[in-house]
């Protein structure tokens, strides 16, 4: 049998694993980890890291995104790092806003 | 009235769903994380292999597990998403070792179709954004700002409505997706979108690939210098990236879990549906995909997750069998297998069906599970507490104590077993033939009862009894030197260890002794003012032979007392309140903790922590062991050191994580234990009991006791006889050749004490078993089972077409003696009023156990009951009949005999989907459904109006968090009828991630205390992830979300025992109660499983 590509794995720390003493497979192993009740006050995150979804439903967003776009002064888009994608992008946007219309 | 009720896990969930490897605990150390459903558990790899740091509940059911490491981070942050749409991330804070909360969000939407095939949560690899898919047609970002910060989460629309996979492109400038769907004529493809955060839109993307494998289900995004993906099919599998596209055939598979073994990226663990273990190569020349190469490593469980740890050991997590640590050898083994498993970790999950059963006749249940799918089925025995495993035993009426001793100070095994009387002392020992045998130590007195006994230093043994203190040779036996008390003052009780005796005299005199070589010198006296009912000098400092302190009870007082030795010197008193005398006092110490054990007269045994220094005593808790008094002795199991409690309620005290626990020992009663290790019977325990002496081993200490018999197939029903001591199981077995893949169905039948298959009936093809029955009929006392098929025609919606079989155990074989034809599956059988009532398709269907003429019985059809969409589980009780449906919650019918038929009584009009009902009293039910909820409802006899008697009130709900396929009236501790919790109604229950629970109805003023104390802990526990509980409890489902109510979450409950002193009494400030008063109570519950 080809062992091509069996062996030479990967090891992180040579240590793990060197003086692991199996149990017998019959038996399973009956480590049990301590069971964590945190009592301390960092469950909570910071009051800025408590994420929630834009309201904004797509659509909507889209359709001031487009008018943002028809508003925005004609230089703007000299400044725009990428123009080509920006052209691109209305249109696409316009094709998937259409399909959400009755 | 059981409308009050807790729920409690007895055996946690075992099925791991997630598994990832990274530095989570710290930059250096490498961990591997598990999720098991509701919990996660972190080990960390070391040199002894995988140590298990820290199980982690959380308040949901995991729906993605991944490890990430913002710029700038030193270690990995844990991102976890519940399948109720909260998510957090989670940083290890090692300064402390807390659990602390990055961040955390609510990321559902007021709108949107759940998708079909699972939540998708994935990371860029560049830590740009996390990507959700949740609902069709959409993909939530949340963004990271440049400081690893999280932003406020969007939508985008994704067009292909059928995702199978959604990944992220390693190697992108922009973050890019690749979607794995099925488009409307289910042919699959792929198809990459760049998502551009600044337009909160997808941006076409730099390649997509059409018509993949019909069964392409998985997409593994490849590393640098690769990039691409790889689309695992179940006949090919494809390599894919802008650039490349290479494909190699497999043999026809499906891949559960794949697991990166290379950072390049080059080589994979593939794991299938049958448990083969492959290796995928990525074959490159300079970075260039050249090809791929599979091998086949092995068999290993069904893996559900593959995680490489490091040199060559790989963690195999599974839903359908054990998981388990495997090796990936160099060289093939004899059967060509690279694969060597080292480790196995219990999983019971999938429990399909269990019963309770009393095997051992202790008068204790024990759970008999189907647990497992496909190859790795099996059954597991569960039992609570720790077994005496008899080796010998002898008829001995009236033992009052027994020691061992040894014929040498250094032998290592003990040679005589002092047994003593209340009126003489008898002495066996081992003889040549390994047996127990009378014997004499000729220097013990034997004509009166001996008070204690120990080996002493110098080959030398020590008898106390009432009137003196024998020291004797262990080698000639003879008598050394006596000690006798002064007359008048006769000893009341005594101990002693290898150097130094301490006893009491009437009239409160305690005497100290020291033993030298032949010698007993008294070294100190102390009067007290009370009688003294028990002491303790075991050592428990650095001196084995030697004890600086001495434990005393006190009558009259009620006290305990530490005096400092050998000077005998009061150093603390503590009063122990009420009126109960201590009857034994034990200095010990578990995982190096200094504890003093204090058992009072009526079955409570009061611990405190000991300085040793100061003799001080703190941190009194009080439980409940049984309700006579109690005699603790310490005994040795596996090098560590445990206690056994003997009195009508045996239990072993032992330490585990620093916290005292407390297992039943299978016994009924036990008036004394002494360890008794001798070479015939090694590590053993002697152990009076009802007349009785018997030697035998202990099993492991721990709670939960689980033996394994694996089957090599699906069981999925199972029950048992009592008459013939059998089991019967309806199971599957799949057979895959490289053509076609068949499955055949079996009943079989059992030893209830071998577990080995000693009869097999086959059903015909697509014959599925789906019920089975112990029973008996009216004028027929033989025991029946009683098997409900269905014919499982590929090509109908439904079974229409179905059999009732009834077997009868003869001569170890099963012989079918009726059969009976029905339209459609027998997805339940229930015992009914001497009759058989079977639950087919959308009908309740009672038939007869009618004799015919030529003495031949048949089942003949008496009434039935139209009107379920299907009715699936059906429990009964007198001539009431709940029926759980597939849609249509649960309803209660009645059994009219005069008129000979079944109407419905009652319903529960919400659409719940069933998957288990109970009846928990006349007017109770409890019913689980597939929302991962429990409900309880309530008939309503006494309502005004005929609709409102029609109607089933719902009077409890919770969230279970865990799909229950079956609930069982019983217990899995013994039951004592004088104790509180001997009173309280349990039901077990069995789920798919292989929890044992325990619903037990309380009475309402417990459960009134319970709630408030659930209400304080929900204010101190906090939830990981800052999930809440409350919200966590409550029932969900897609039409409703409201509170929990008549239901509390023992689990929480019980974690009051884990928390330490300071929050202990913050609770008990606020609730006005004692804090030993609230850890008695918390005990109490405990004791329930």
């Amino acid at each position: 049998m080809g062992s091509w590509s069996v062996g030479n794995w990967p090891s992180f720390d040579p240590h793990n694993f060197s003086q692991l003493r199996p149990n017998d497979p019959s038996a399973p192993s009956k480590k049990t980890p301590i069971t964590y009740h945190p009592t301390h006050e960092r469950t909570i995150p910071p009051p800025d890291q408590v994420i929630s979804s834009e309201a904004k439903n797509i659509l909507l967003r889209q359709l001031y995104q487009r008018s943002d776009e028809k508003l925005r002064p004609k230089r703007a888009a000299s400044e725009n790092l990428a123009p080509e994608q920006e052209s691109k992008h209305p249109r696409a946007s316009g094709a998937s806003s259409s399909d959400l219309l009755p | 009235m059981s409308t009050y009720n807790y729920v409690v896990t007895a055996h946690k969930p075992t099925n791991v769903t997630h598994s990832c490897v990274g530095n989570f605990t710290g930059p250096q150390e490498l961990n591997l994380i598990i999720a098991k459903c509701t919990r996660i558990e972190i080990h960390l790899l070391t040199p002894q292999g995988l140590q298990p740091m820290l199980d982690v509940p959380i308040y949901g059911r995991i729906a993605t597990l991944e490890l990430f490491r913002p710029h700038g981070e030193t270690q990995d942050l844990l991102f976890i998403a519940t399948e109720r749409y909260k998510f957090c991330v989670l940083q290890w804070d090692a300064d402390t070792n807390e659990v602390i909360t990055r961040a955390m969000g609510d990321v559902s939407d007021r709108i949107g179709r759940p998708t079909d095939n699972g939540q998708i949560g994935i990371i860029d690899p560049d830590c740009r954004l996390i990507g959700l898919h949740l609902y069709d047609g959409l993909f939530k970002v949340i963004p990271f700002d440049n400081k690893g910060q999280l932003k406020e989460a969007f939508n985008i629309r994704l067009e292909e409505l059928q995702v199978l996979d959604i990944k992220f492109l390693y190697g992108c400038p922009k973050p890019t997706i690749v979607v794995l769907y099925q488009d409307n004529k289910d042919a699959r493809h792929v198809k990459t979108y760049e998502v551009s955060l600044k337009d909160k839109d997808f941006v076409e993307g730099p390649w997509s690939q059409n018509n993949l494998d019909n069964g392409a289900d998985l997409l593994i995004p490849v590393p640098p210098p690769f990039c691409g993906v790889l689309i695992i099919g179940e006949e090919t599998i494809v390599y894919c990236s802008a650039s490349a596209f290479k494909a190699i055939p497999i043999r026809p598979s499906i891949t559960r879990a794949y697991g990166r073994v290379d950072a390049d990226g080059s080589r994979y663990l593939l794991g299938d549906h049958s448990g083969l273990l492959h290796l995928l190569v990525i074959a490159h020349e300079k970075e260039k995909v050249t090809g791929l190469k599979i091998e086949l490593l092995g068999e290993t469980s069904i893996a559900s997750t593959i995680s490489y740890l490091d040199n060559a050991f790989v963690y195999v997590g599974s839903s359908y069998g054990d998981s388990q640590l495997i090796k990936l050898n160099l060289q093939p083994d004899a059967k060509g297998s690279y694969v060597e498993v080292l480790e196995r970790y219990v999983n019971l999950g999938p429990i399909v069906d269990f019963c309770v059963v009393d095997l051992e006749r202790q008068g204790q249940g024990q759970v008999v599970t189907c647990s497992g799918a496909f190859k790795d089925g099996s059954l597991r025995i569960v039992r609570n507490g720790i077994g005496i495993n008899e080796q010998a035993s002898v008829e001995l009426q009236g033992i009052k104590g027994m020691w061992s001793l040894r014929s040498a100070t250094d032998d290592l095994y003990d040679t005589f077993l002092v047994v003593s009387f209340i009126s003489e002392t008898r002495i066996l020992a081992m003889n040549l033939e390994d047996e127990l045998e009378e014997t004499e130590i000729e220097g013990f007195c034997s004509q009166v009862q001996t008070l204690f006994c120990h080996d002493a230093v110098h080959n030398q043994l020590v008898q106390v009894t009432s009137s003196s203190v024998r020291l004797v040779s262990s080698t000639s036996r003879e008598l050394r030197h006596e000690w006798h008390a002064p007359a008048d003052y006769s000893i009341n009780v005594a101990t002693a260890n290898a150097t130094q005796v301490l006893l009491a005299t009437r009239g409160g005199h305690l005497v100290y002794l020291e033993i030298g070589d032949g010698v007993l010198v008294e070294k100190k006296h102390a009067q007290l003012k009370y009688d003294i009912s028990c002491l303790d000098i075991n050592p428990i400092g650095e001196n084995p032979n030697f004890s600086n302190l001495a434990a005393v009870g006190m009558w009259t007082d009620i006290s305990v007392r530490i005096f400092s030795l050998p000077d005998l010197n009061l150093i603390t008193e503590e009063h122990l309140g009420g009126e109960i005398i201590p009857r034994s006092v034990l200095l010990c110490a578990f995982e190096g903790i200094p504890y003093l054990l204090c058992a009072l007269g009526d079955g409570h045994l009061l611990n405190f922590l000991l300085n040793t220094t100061t003799g001080g005593l703190t941190d009194r808790k009080k439980v409940s062991l049984g309700t006579q008094p109690i005699t603790l002795r310490t005994f040795s199991s596996k090098n560590t050191t445990h206690v056994f409690a003997a009195s009508d309620r045996p239990t072993v005290i032992y330490s585990s994580n620093k916290k005292l626990l407390y297992s039943n020992v299978n016994l009924k009663e036990v008036s004394h234990m002494c360890p008794f290790n001798s070479a015939a019977f090694p590590d053993s325990l002697a152990i009076a009991k009802e007349g009785e002496l018997t030697i035998g081993t202990i099993d492991d200490i721990q709670k939960l006791h689980i033996r394994s018999i694996p089957l090599g197939e699906h069981a999925r029903r199972i029950c048992h006889q009592e008459q013939s001591r059998t089991f019967a199981i309806c199971s599957l077995k799949y057979n895959q050749s490289s053509t076609e893949d068949s499955e055949m169905h079996f009943i079989r039948l059992l030893d209830d004490q071998t577990f080995d298959f000693i009869s097999t009936y086959s059903l015909d093809q697509f014959e599925y078993g789906c019920s089975i029955l112990n029973c008996s009929f009216s004028d027929d006392s033989n025991a029946y089972y009683c098997v409900g098929t269905a014919y499982v025609m590929p090509e109908e919606n439904e079974p229409t077409k179905g059999r009732i079989l009834v077997f009868m155990v003869e001569d170890g074989k099963l012989q079918l003696v009726a059969e009976k034809e029905t339209k459609g599956a027998v997805y339940s059988l229930n015992a009914f009023n001497g009759k058989l009532l079977a639950a087919i398709n959308q009908k309740i269907q009672l038939y007869k156990w009618m004799l015919r003429d030529d003495g031949t019985r048949e089942l003949q059809s008496e009434c039935g009951h139209h009107g379920h969409i299907l009715a699936l589980y059906v429990q009964t009780r007198g001539d009431f009949i709940v029926v759980g449906d597939l849609m249509k919650s649960i309803s209660l019918l009645i059994y009219k005999h005069e008129e000979g038929a079944i109407e419905e009584r009652a319903r529960d009009y919400n659409a719940n989907w069933m998957s288990a009902v109970e009846i928990l009293d006349d007017d109770i039910y409890l019913g689980a459904e597939n929302n991962y909820n429990l409900f309880t409802v309530r008939k309503n006899s006494e309502g005004a109006t005929d609709e409102e008697r029609g109607r089933l009130e719902v009077v409890g709900e919770y969230h279970l968090g865990e799909f229950v396929n079956r609930f069982r009236h019983g217990s899995l501790v013994m039951r004592l009828p004088d104790s509180d919790v001997g009173q309280i109604p349990t039901i077990i229950f069995g789920t798919v991630n292989g929890v044992i629970g325990v619903i037990a109805s309380l009475p309402q003023d417990q459960y009134v205390f319970m709630e408030k104390l659930q209400t304080n802990l929900r204010k101190v526990i906090k939830g990981v992830g800052g999930l809440s509980h409350e919200q966590w409890r409550s029932f969900y489902s897609e039409k409703k979300t409201v509170d929990s109510r008549n239901f509390l979450d023992g689990d929480l409950i019980e974690s009051f025992l884990d928390l330490g002193r300071t929050r202990m009494e913050e609770i008990s400030k606020t609730m006005n109660v004692s804090v030993e008063e609230l850890m008695k109570r918390v005990e109490e519950l405990t004791r329930l499983h």
